[in-house]
Parts: C-alpha cells; structure tokens; sequence
C-alpha cells in the first residue's frame, strides 16, 4: 500500500525546494459502507505539478475535499509546512494558502469580475477596490485575459470563468492549488492555456495539485503522479521515474496501477458496424433555433440518421451542437423546420411527447439538468419514468419496484455508490454520470442523442460506454453522438459532421475521415482550400 | 419515519437550526421589551400561562391550529415546487366569504353535514378563483406569482369588502356581514373537548399532504421542480401546468381554512376580517423545513404564539405587533441559521443545495 513512508525525500527538480508545503499522512474518510479514502499518504512540494489520478469513484475527489476543508478526515493528519494544520473549513483551507477551483464554478454571473475576486476577502464590507483592482489587472495582464475588472462574468467563456476561478484564489495568497478535473470542460486551446499557467505557478513555487482522466494531460504537465484505486494509493511515480521511462512504459504503468489486475475492457471493438445504414429514424429538415441569449444558434440544418449508425458531431464548444440536441430532445423550441421521428413529424412537441416516441437525451450538464439534488439515486434513475409501470400505478409509486430498478442499474452499469438510496449528488462525477447514461439507455429510445457522454469518466468506463453506444446503433437504433474529444468520433462514429457557428458545415463518411481537414472546419467553418462544403 | 425521512434527504438535525431559530428571536424580543422598560420574563411568563397553561388557553391555541394546519398543508404544496404563494390572506379571505354565502344559503334547509362539506367546497372554490388570476398572469405573461399574489391580498381585502357591503350582505341587519350561522349550526366539537372538529380537518390535509408526497406521481414531480427546475423539463415532467396546480391548490386550502373560521369560529364575513394566517404560515412552514409531518408541532407553536401574544399584549401591556416581530425575527434568524449550517456543514458544495428548505430559499433569490 503506501510504500514511500521511508524512502528517502527525492531531490526537486531544478533543485528547487526544501520543506515539503503539504504532507497528508494516513488519511481515511469513510461514507456509510464506502471507504473513500483508505489510509492514503501524499506529499505536496513547492514549485510541483502533482496528478492524482484514479478510476471513477477512488477517491480523488474526496481526498481534494479534506485538504480543503470540505471534509473532516476520520483518520490522519495534515502538515502544513511540518506544522500539524488544522483545517476545519474551506475558509480555514485559504487562510493557510490552500486554494480550491473546483469543477462547476462558484464565480456569480451577475456580478463583475473584480467584485466575485474580492467577494469574501478579509478586507470585509470596506473594500479597497482601487488597490484590488490595479493588482487585478496585471493578474489578468499575466493570465492572458482580455478582460476589465468590470466586465460581468455573465460575459465570459467557461474557459475565462476558470482563470477567474484561479486568479480568485491567488489574489488570497494561494501557495497550494487544487483543480479537480479542470480541462473537461475546456477546448484544446484553453487546455494549453490553462497548462501554461500552471506551469508558471510552478516556477513561482506554488505547489499545483491537478485531477484528470486523461493521462497523457497528466503525463505531460506533472511533475509527480499518484494513483489511487479504491481509496488506497497504490502507487507514486517520482520525477526520477517519469524522466527514465518513455510515455508508453508510463502510461501502462499506470493503467496498470489504476485498475490493477482485473481483466480490460480495452481493445473490445467500438469502431463502427459494417452493416449497410438501415431506414431513417430521424429527420431533421432546415431546423433553426435560438440559444439562451435569444441569438440563432442553429441554422438550418438537415441531417437524417438511420438504423444502426452512430453519427457523431465534432465542433469547437458553443457551435450549437448543445442547442441541437436540445431540440432534438424537446427541450428548445426549434424557430423553423421540421423535425420527424420514424416518419413521424413531431416538431416542437416537447420533451415527453418525443420521448416517448422514442427519443433519449443524455445531457452534459448533468449536475445542472441531469440530476436532482436532494433525491436519491433511485429517485433520479427514474426521472424520467415515473409516470409508467412498474414504477407507479395510477398515481401511486411503487418505492420497491423503483429501489429495485435502479439496483439493476448500478449493477449493470457498474455505477459505484454506498447504495440506491443515497443521494445522487454526493456521488463522484463520473458515477453520476453513468448513471444518467444508465438512465436513459433503460428506456430503450430509438434514437439516443449525447451530448459528451464520457466527460468525467475514467479511460475505461469511457471505453465501456462507447462500446454501449456501439451496441446501441449495432441493435438496430441510431445514436447522435455530441463530443468535444475529436478521438472518440474517430473512433465510434460511421458518419461524421462538423459543426461551425449553428450549421452543419461538412459531413465525412466512415472511411473519408480526415484529421486535418476536421480540424480545419472545427476551427474556420471551411475547408483549407477556402470552399465551405 | 426514518424511511421518509431517508428518502426525501432529510434528517432530524436540520431542525436544530429552527429551534435556535426560534430561541434566537425569543432572546432579541426580550432584549427589545427591555429596551423599551417592559419586564421580558414576566411577558414571556403571561405568553405561556395564557397560550398553554391555562385551560382555556390551550382550548384556543388546538382551534387556532385548525386554520394554520389547512392553509400550511396548501402553502407546502406550493413551496415544495418552488412556488411562492404569498397571498393566502387574499385566498383566506374570499375563500371565508364564498363559505358564509354558502352556509347563509343552505343553513336550515340541509343537514348540516351537508352544509359544511358544501361550505368547504365553496371556501376551496373561492381560494382557487383568486389564485387563478395570478396563475393566469404567469401562463400568459411570465409574472411572477411572488408579486401579483401579493397584490391580489389588497384587492381581496377591498372586494371582499363591497360584496359584504352589497350583494353577499345580510339584508336584515344594518352592519356589513353575511348573515350569522347560528351557533347549533356551526362545527361540532370534538368529543370530549371544547375544541371544533376543524383541528381534525387541519390533521387530515397534512396527512393528505404526507401522502401527496411520499407516495404519489404528482408529488414526486412537485417534488423535483422545486428542488430543480431544470432537471424538471429535462425530464419531460409538466412544469408550467404543475406549478399552476400547485398555486391553485394552496389558494383552495387558504379558502377552506377560512371557512373553518367561519364555521367552526366567526358564523359569519364582516368586512375587513383579515386575520393575516399568510405571514404566520409561511414562517412555520419554512421553519419545519417543508416537511409535512413536522408541520404539526409547527403549527401548534405558532398557534401558542398567537393566542398567548394576545393575552400577553393585554396583560404585559406589550404592543401588539410584538408577536410579528417575534415571528419576522424567527424568520431572520432561521435565514441566518440556515446559512451557518451550509457553512460549517459537512457537507460539499454540490450536496448543500440539497435541502428542499434552502433549494427553494434560494430559487426565491432567482430572478425571473
Ligand atoms: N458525501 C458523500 N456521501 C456519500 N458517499 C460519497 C460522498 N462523497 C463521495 N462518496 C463516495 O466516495 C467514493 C469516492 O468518491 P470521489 O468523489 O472521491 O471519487 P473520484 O475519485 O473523485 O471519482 P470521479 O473520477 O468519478 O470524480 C465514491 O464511491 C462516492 O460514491
Ligand atoms: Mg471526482
């Protein structure tokens, strides 16, 4: 288990360093019969990127959340600077230099930026916004962020909105940074923004502790990496380490590490049917609709999917690809065109209605839309069914036949909860998010539209569900499948479009796909040659 | 009870804020009655000997329950699902009038079991027709019930008003009011008790209520679109006609305690009868934390407030109001303990808005 207790302090890389900033010893942190953290030790040390990675549900997140106070450790001890800390609070954690960015943003969207940095600052209701507001401004200067202090952060993308997150905590004199899964919701361009601050951090000495599923992130920002898996830490790899191997000796390392001996799901075949597409199950013809802000945000767009192909829609974030699925699903009125299901038209019919003709839609929001907080895993799991046999009858619920469904359910899908009655919400992301999944596939829909449905999963739960998806299409259904990972579409799609400011700018068959020009429409709406398709 | 409570989320120690809550505003009241040269202990003292200790006393605070039961079991239906029903005065009021018209009509000539039901039918269509003008405004033009409920308690009070002064009044009589029920024709008393059976009819709507949400479709779906509306039309769940029914219903069980009041109390509808229940409910309902069941010794406390303050106002010469004050100062400290439960909670960021009480509390904060 924790096999580093003795080994020696390794030398820092460019000799910075001295005292290790963080040291957690033995930490336990237990939740009803799950052990989410099980005697875990780890050593935060000035001027490093330190990855924790771990399979869904091994305790990443909970192990963050008692370095920032979130949690109360049931076992173990923290040092700050080889002082036994007390950390009791979030509050307590930035007082001492420890700064949290967590996933879903807590900035105000009403408020300026310099008003949501210095909100609950130690200055208190007298603000000195004058000094506040000239170190901001080099701070954003340093940050690359084409922004005022004034400007609402309403206005800002979410990758601007997660350097205001940092810049938050910085302006409280962070020396310890924790970013819990911070590049899932970014574009490869934020990602590389978001690492080169990081890694000016680490020349200032800040001590940077990143999560992520995505190794080669964690390959190629850390300087240290600890593994866990069921709670435990079963491994560390030191800078020593990560210099002496090659990436591909790293990266089964520690896969190995992650999921330990038990059989892979990796090499199972997502890539695409050979079966000829069958009928059309959906069709869209010159659909157009509004965003949130009431600006088009999809224009005119045909597309037809048939039996037993996945079609997979790439595109820059905010491309209307969300609205679309929304559409799809019944959720966003369309403003023209028309939208048929198995021959059916059923524009602007609301959610039930195509839902019950056949339609599932797997959100990516999924703490926002996709989950109820406050009800329990069984509750959510039949959101969306609780109208129907066997869950209710007439009016009245059936609480055995729906605790029983959703047991189903997380045996099936693996989904890694104390048990069908706990809330939804204090599940790890990616447990939440398999359960959604879950949800929706249980309803069997002829169509299944998803918008980034690996988004905070583990490699291999990822793995898992894009071979669901695959079975989904090759079982006679269509699936749309939403994504930001360019690799995952390559991977699992028989037809690929691309989607540019509201249209579908191109449409690649299987066989066709061409990295280079994807990228290119991704990015300009045409292709280099300068003829949009 | 543990089952529910397991599966709406909630346990016993939210409750800890509510009653510190509530010694909270017990201190600061007393601390203003002593500004003010009043003896807080001997006030306090008067408060529980006339609300609980004294026979009479307690026979007023279990029929004042009755009221406070049927419009909290309806204001739940509506906070639940995020709806914020702020005119059960307004609802009170016309559903009262709707019933003494009823009874003035029907008494003598049907039996009186006849007669009430049909009275609390009239008290339910009455709640439901003055808050389906707010329900209107928000299908049709987006208004948000919080305001337009609210205005619609000062048109009520005037409309009730002209009608007991034309056609709803008692033509034989100079004053403007419907005509009186006799007494033998009011609700009956409980056995046993000097207390009307309208504590009972208060009883079963909240176990109503308890059913409506443990154990039925509706409920459920209230249930997720008060805790999270968006979650709400993802799932395909009719929010726009559940949020209205939810209105409509809470204003039906605001007429129906008003014409508990006048069958069970008054006899009959004076102008300008406006016993302002709406305050009272919303603070004990938000103190029990929107369950249902714990509604009852809510109501009951509050009820004790009610009818000791006016004891204790003639007797400690305390000014009136000083039982609002007390009830606004439970509110205010309640909001305060609530905050410093999130904050020294255990809990992490995504499971604090877990609490039916503060999701609401802070979907009120959402601008529409
Ligand atoms: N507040 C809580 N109540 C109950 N169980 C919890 C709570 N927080 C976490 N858990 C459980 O503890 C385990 C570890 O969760 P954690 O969020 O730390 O995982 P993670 O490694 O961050 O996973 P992911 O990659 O999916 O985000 C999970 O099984 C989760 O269900
Ligand atoms: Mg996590």
């Amino acid at each position: 288990m924790a096999n580093d207790a003795l080994t020696p302090r390794p030398p820092l890389p460019d000799g910075r360093g001295g005292e290790p900033r963080v040291e957690m010893l033995g930490i336990s942190k237990r939740f009803g019969p799950v052990l989410a953290n099980d005697n875990v030790d780890l050593t935060l040390w000035p001027g490093e990127i330190h990855a924790v990675l771990g399979e869904n549900g091994a305790g990443k997140t909970t192990l963050m959340n008692v370095l920032s106070g979130m949690y109360q450790p049931d076992d173990g001890q923290i040092l700050l600077d080889g002082q036994p800390a007390v950390i009791k609070t979030p509050i307590d954690a930035l007082e001492q230099g420890i700064g949290t960015v967590y996933q879903h943003f807590t900035l105000v969207p009403n408020l300026s930026v310099i008003e949501n940095v210095v909100l609950g600052t130690k200055t208190g209701f007298r603000l000195d916004l004058g000094n506040a507001e000239r170190q901001l401004q080099t701070m954003l200067a340093d940050f690359a962020l084409n922004t005022t202090p004034q400007t609402e952060v309403r206005h800002l993308s979410i990758g601007q909105r997660q350097r205001i997150e940092i810049i938050k905590v910085l302006f409280r004199g962070t020396r310890v940074l924790l970013l819990d899964e911070p590049t899932s919701v970014l574009t490869p361009v934020e990602v590389e923004g978001l690492f080169a601050i990081l890694r000016r951090l680490r020349e200032q000495g800040v001590a940077v502790v990143i999560i992520t599923h995505k190794l080669d992130e964690a390959l190629d920002l850390s300087d240290r990496i600890t593994v866990l898996r069921q709670g435990r830490k079963v491994g560390v790899l030191d800078p020593e380490t990560l210099a002496a191997s090659d990436r591909e000796t790293s990266r089964l390392r520690i896969v190995e590490l992650m999921f330990g001996g038990r059989p892979s799901s990796e090499g199972s075949d997502v890539a695409s049917g050979s079966a000829a597409p069958g009928e059309t199950l959906l069709t869209l013809s010159a659909i157009s609709a509004d965003g949130d802000r009431g600006a088009p945000a999809v224009k005119n767009l045909s597309l037809d999917l048939h039996r037993g192909e996945v079609f997979g829609i790439a595109g820059v974030d905010g491309n209307g690809q969300k609205e679309l699925g929304e559409v799809i699903a019944g959720q966003r009125r369309s403003t023209s065109g028309s939208l048929a299901i198995d021959g059916r038209t059923l524009t602007n019919q609301g959610v039930s209605a195509i839902s019950r003709a056949g339609i599932g839609y797997v959100t990516d929001d999924r703490l926002g839309e996709g989950s109820v907080p406050g009800q329990s895993v069984a509750e959510n799991a039949v959101l969306k069914t609780i109208g129907l046999a066997p869950f209710s009858r007439k009016f009245w619920l059936n609480r055995k036949a729906i605790e029983r469904h959703a047991e189903a359910l997380i045996e099936q899908f693996d989904v890694r909860t104390p048990s069908a009655s706990t809330q939804l919400t204090l599940l790890s992301g990616g447990n939440i998010q398999k359960l959604l999944l879950a949800r929706e596939l249980a309803m069997k829909p002829k169509v299944l539209v998803c918008n980034k449905p690996t988004y905070g999963l583990d490699i291999r739960t990822a793995q898992f569900v894009l071979k669901t998806l695959r079975e989904q299409a090759n079982d006679g259904n269509a699936v749309l499948l939403i994504s930001s990972e360019l690799d995952e579409l390559l991977d699992v799609s028989d037809r690929l479009g691309v989607m540019y400011n509201g249209e579908l700018v191109a449409i690649f068959e299987r066989g066709e796909f061409d990295v280079e020009t994807i990228g290119q429409l991704m990015l300009t709406g045409r292709r280099a040659t300068g003829v949009a398709a | 009870m543990t089952e529910r409570a397991r599966l709406s989320g909630m346990s016993l120690t939210p409750l800890v804020s509510s009653l510190v809550a509530i010694l909270m505003a017990f201190v600061i009241g007393g601390i203003f009655l002593e500004a003010t040269g009043k003896d807080a202990l001997e006030a306090y003292r008067i408060l529980i000997d006339r609300g609980l200790l004294s026979n009479t006393g307690l026979t007023e605070t279990l029929k004042k329950m009755a009221p406070l039961l049927i419009a909290s079991s309806g204001l739940l239906v509506a906070l639940r699902a995020g709806v914020w029903n702020i005119g059960i005065d307004g609802q009170f009021m016309v559903g009262a009038l709707f019933s003494a018209v009823t009874g003035a009509a029907l008494v003598g000539d049907v039996p009186d079991p006849v007669m009430w039901i049909a009275a609390f039918a009239a008290g339910f269509i009455g709640g439901v027709a003055w808050a389906l003008i707010p329900a209107l405004l928000r299908v049709r033009f987006g208004l948000n019930e919080i305001i337009t409920t609210l205005m619609m308690n000062y048109v009520a009070l005037n409309v009730t008003a002209w009608l007991v002064k034309g056609p709803a009044k008692d033509p034989k009589i100079v004053a403007p009011q419907t005509r009186q029920i006799p007494l033998e024709h009011r609700l009956p008393k409980i056995p046993g008790s000097d207390v009307h059976i309208g504590l009972l009819v208060g009883l079963v709507c909240i176990i109503l209520v308890a059913i409506l949400f443990r154990s039925t479709v509706p409920g459920f779906m209230l249930d997720v679109i008060g805790r999270n509306r968006r979650a709400a039309v993802h799932a395909g769940i009719p929010v726009a006609t559940l949020m209205v029914v939810a209105l409509l219903v809470s204003g039906g069980f605001a007429g129906m305690a008003g014409a508990n009041d006048v069958f069970g109390v008054q006899g009959l509808f004076k102008g300008n009868w406006n016993p302002g229940y709406g305050f009272t409910a919303f603070a004990l309902v938000y103190l029990a934390r929107l369950n249902s069941l714990l509604i009852v010794p809510f109501a009951f406390f509050f009820s004790f407030l009610l009818v000791g303050g006016d004891s204790m106002a003639r007797r400690a010469d305390v000014p009136t109001y000083f039982i609002e004050l007390l009830e606004g100062l439970m509110l205010l400290c309640f909001a305060v303990a609530v905050y410093l439960e999130r904050r020294w909670s255990q809990r992490t960021a995504r499971a604090a808005s877990s609490d039916p009480a503060t999701t609401s509390l802070a979907v009120a904060g959402e601008s529409e």
